[in-house]
């Protein structure tokens, strides 16, 4: 019963316009006023440590800053040219391009409204001069993007990893497969789109642009090499892979692409070399961009931990209260198995995927269905990714989607049409839905395959 | 949301000052760990207290950066049913969201003295009805709290140029490693800012300047910049 007064304040608070971490940490601290002796000061405590006591939640602002540095104009154009040189050729080719920058993009970067932003407003222009209805350019973007939080790295997955205390090199490369796989699907679905409505291709442009795009692509892109590699290899702890990536991001942006900082010239001038100014070397690290970069991403971070490290006092309600080994003697009382159980994870999920940032929503429901998943025998890694699908699916499900506002926002178009242009694609993404969690091996042979059979504590 | 523009001269020096506080806390976060990875591989060492500072500045990062974050209407938040109203029911609902937010913020204020005032051989602030009414959050006057100003981190080292203020906050005892107070110490300023940003917040929507405290998804400012791009049909 508590529980359900528990939800429902916090769902009513974030209604009416409080924001989410004040309606979680509000309705938490209430119910410890009330329910027990737990002292403000031990509550204070609780949000410090949310910062000071988690190791790996301090990945989070590594991931945030690499993807900002990453995030500027163009990486995301160098990314849209490579896409274009290697499948633009193919029927509905621009529209495969622009699910396949999703993808390498949403390697680079952890978010997915991030994602639609920079890659959808380069390639729904580029897809309306070639002769694409714009309603089918957003519906493809919109859903796209939504691969972000799946494909690695994701602060999602982190947030998962650290509520429930998996391993987060485990979850990355348990995202890999199923990231590719959904990718694969939508592109195959544009595919047969493009075959049966005659939608335009492009001119194959040949190796050599393949090459060259692709090694101007390959700076950025080999960022998540240093991530992937770095875990993998068992050389940095994914905080240390987060912060060396982050160090890496900024050197490239800098240096390299120059798109921002001391060697870049703005308009249309062509940017400086080192060479030319070796004093950037050190002015560098006072630029204004420098600065702004930090700054964005820092705020970021500010706003997303506010929002965990409140639903860590949550989770402190819940796990003294034992509510989550009530609710889930109460599913087996009533005879619930498995199935069952993740359908209706499925269901909230989707529910609440549709109005919050995943990463809060994640830190709420995971400590809330983790435990009863152990004891229902189904697989943590496995149900961190259905629950990830499942919020990918929640942002573009009508009528409150959250990527559907953003693609609506890019797009320049009214929300109805882009829930319509994204209803195809969508049913795509539901038959993936059920098709992750009903086989549970798409998501744990590569983690199994490479860091062995995972040892799990109940 | 439209960005907010800091007011007159002293505005923008606190604007200045907020933004690039953010920045320098997030580079340095980044830099310590990127050198200890680097010591550790180059050099087969590391700066022991490496980790602690950085988790740390992690907290001072987000607790001061809240109360910013309220400041520019960062928080992020569910918009989808408020947007269903007019604009005179949505100011109420804005004003009661703003009177939570400002409780919210009286309690950990309240809480983060209490955690914090101990290492500082300060007085705790004893609640409304004692150690269970549920309206212990209201402070009515102040405990006499067991000085735990000995109390020190656990890796960073006591620096040289601080040992003035051992006379007076430790009995004239050398600290070996820094004394607690100083990291937690964010605690009660970075809950008092945010409660004076909530009350501001409130006002401002009380006279209509602003409508509500949340925004839906992190991404609002950059979507306004690129909408132009896809003008027309």
């Amino acid at each position: 019963m508590e529980v359900v007064i528990l939800f429902a304040m916090v769902i009513s608070l974030m209604l009416i316009g409080v924001p989410i971490a004040v309606s979680l940490g509000m309705s938490s601290i209430i119910f410890l006023l009330v329910l027990s002796e737990t002292s403000l000061g031990s509550i204070a405590q609780t949000l410090f440590a949310a910062m000071a006591g988690h190791y790996t939640l301090l990945a989070i602002p590594f991931f945030i800053l690499a993807s900002a540095f990453m995030s500027t104009g163009g990486v995301a154009r160098r990314i849209i040219r490579f896409s274009i040189a290697l499948v633009g050729h193919l029927p509905g080719g621009l529209a495969i391009a622009g699910v396949f920058a999703c993808m390498l993009f949403a390697a680079l970067s952890g978010s997915s409204p991030a994602t639609v932003v920079a890659i959808g407003s380069i390639v729904i222009v580029g897809m309306r001069e070639v002769g694409y209805t714009k309603d089918f350019a957003a519906g493809v973007i919109a859903v796209a993007g939504t691969l972000g939080i799946l494909i690695p790295p994701s602060i999602v997955m982190v947030v998962y990893a650290s509520a429930t205390d998996v391993s987060v090199g485990r979850m990355f490369l348990a995202g890999v497969i199923p990231g590719l796989l959904a990718g694969f699907m939508l592109m195959l679905t544009i595919y047969i789109i493009a075959r049966v409505r005659n939608l335009p291709k492009g001119d194959w442009q040949g190796w050599g642009e393949v090459r060259r795009s692709g090694i101007e692509a390959g700076w950025g892109l080999f960022l998540i090499v240093i991530i992937l590699g770095g875990i993998y290899g068992g050389i940095f702890t994914p905080t240390e892979a987060a912060a060396v990536a982050a160090v890496y991001a900024f050197f490239i942006a800098t240096f390299v692409y120059r798109d921002m900082g001391p060697l870049h010239v703005s308009g249309g001038g062509r940017n400086l070399t080192l060479l030319e100014k070796p004093k950037a070397l050190l002015t560098v690290f006072f630029h204004r961009d420098t600065r702004d970069t930090l700054f964005e991403a820092g705020k970021l971070t500010v706003t997303l931990m506010f929002i965990i490290a409140n639903a860590l006092i949550l989770k402190h309600v819940l796990t003294d209260e034992q509510i989550p080994q009530q609710i889930s003697a109460a599913m087996l009382d009533a005879g619930f198995g498995a199935v069952m159980f993740l359908v209706i994870v499925n269901v909230i999920l989707l529910i609440g995927g549709q109005f919050m940032e995943p990463s809060g929503l994640l830190v709420i429901v995971a400590p809330l269905v983790f435990p009863i998943a152990i004891e229902l025998g189904i697989d943590p890694i496995h149900l961190g990714i259905i629950m990830v699908v499942n919020m990918e699916i929640g942002m573009i499900t009508p009528p409150v989607g959250l990527n559907l506002f953003v693609t609506s926002g890019v797009a320049n178009m009214p929300m109805m049409s882009v829930v319509r242009a994204a209803l195809p694609f969508l049913a795509v993404l539901f038959v993936f839905l059920i098709m992750v969690t009903y086989i549970p091996i798409i998501s744990t042979w590569l983690p199994t395959m490479m860091m062995g059979p995972e040892i799990i504590t109940k | 949301m439209s960005q907010y523009e800091p007011k007159g001269p002293l505005g923008r020096v606190v604007q200045e000052f907020e933004e690039t506080a953010i920045a320098l806390i997030l580079g340095a976060m980044t830099i310590i760990t990127f050198i200890n990875v680097v010591l550790r591989y180059g050099f087969g060492t590391g700066l022991i207290w490496g980790l602690e500072v950085v988790t740390f500045l992690f907290a001072w990062l987000v607790l001061f950066g809240v109360s910013y974050a309220v400041k520019v209407t960062a928080h992020l938040g569910v918009d989808a049913v408020i947007n269903l109203f007019d604009a005179g029911p949505r100011k109420i609902l804005a004003m009661i969201a703003g009177v939570v937010c400002i409780i919210y913020a009286i309690m950990l204020l309240k809480g983060g003295w209490d955690y914090w005032a101990p290492f500082a051989g300060l007085d705790a602030t004893t609640g409304l009805g004692g150690k269970d009414s549920i309206w212990r959050w209201i402070p009515i006057g102040f405990e006499n709290s067991r000085d735990q100003a000995w109390y020190a981190v656990i890796d960073i080292p006591m620096p040289e140029w601080l040992r003035f203020i051992e006379p007076v906050m430790n009995e004239g005892e050398a600290y070996e490693k820094l004394p607690r107070f100083i990291p937690y110490a964010i605690l009660p300023i970075g809950m008092a800012l945010l409660l004076f940003r909530f009350i501001q917040a409130t006002l401002r929507v009380v006279s209509g300047e602003q409508t509500s405290l949340i925004v839906s998804h992190e991404a609002e400012d950059d979507v306004e910049a690129v909408k132009h791009m896809n003008a027309g049909d």
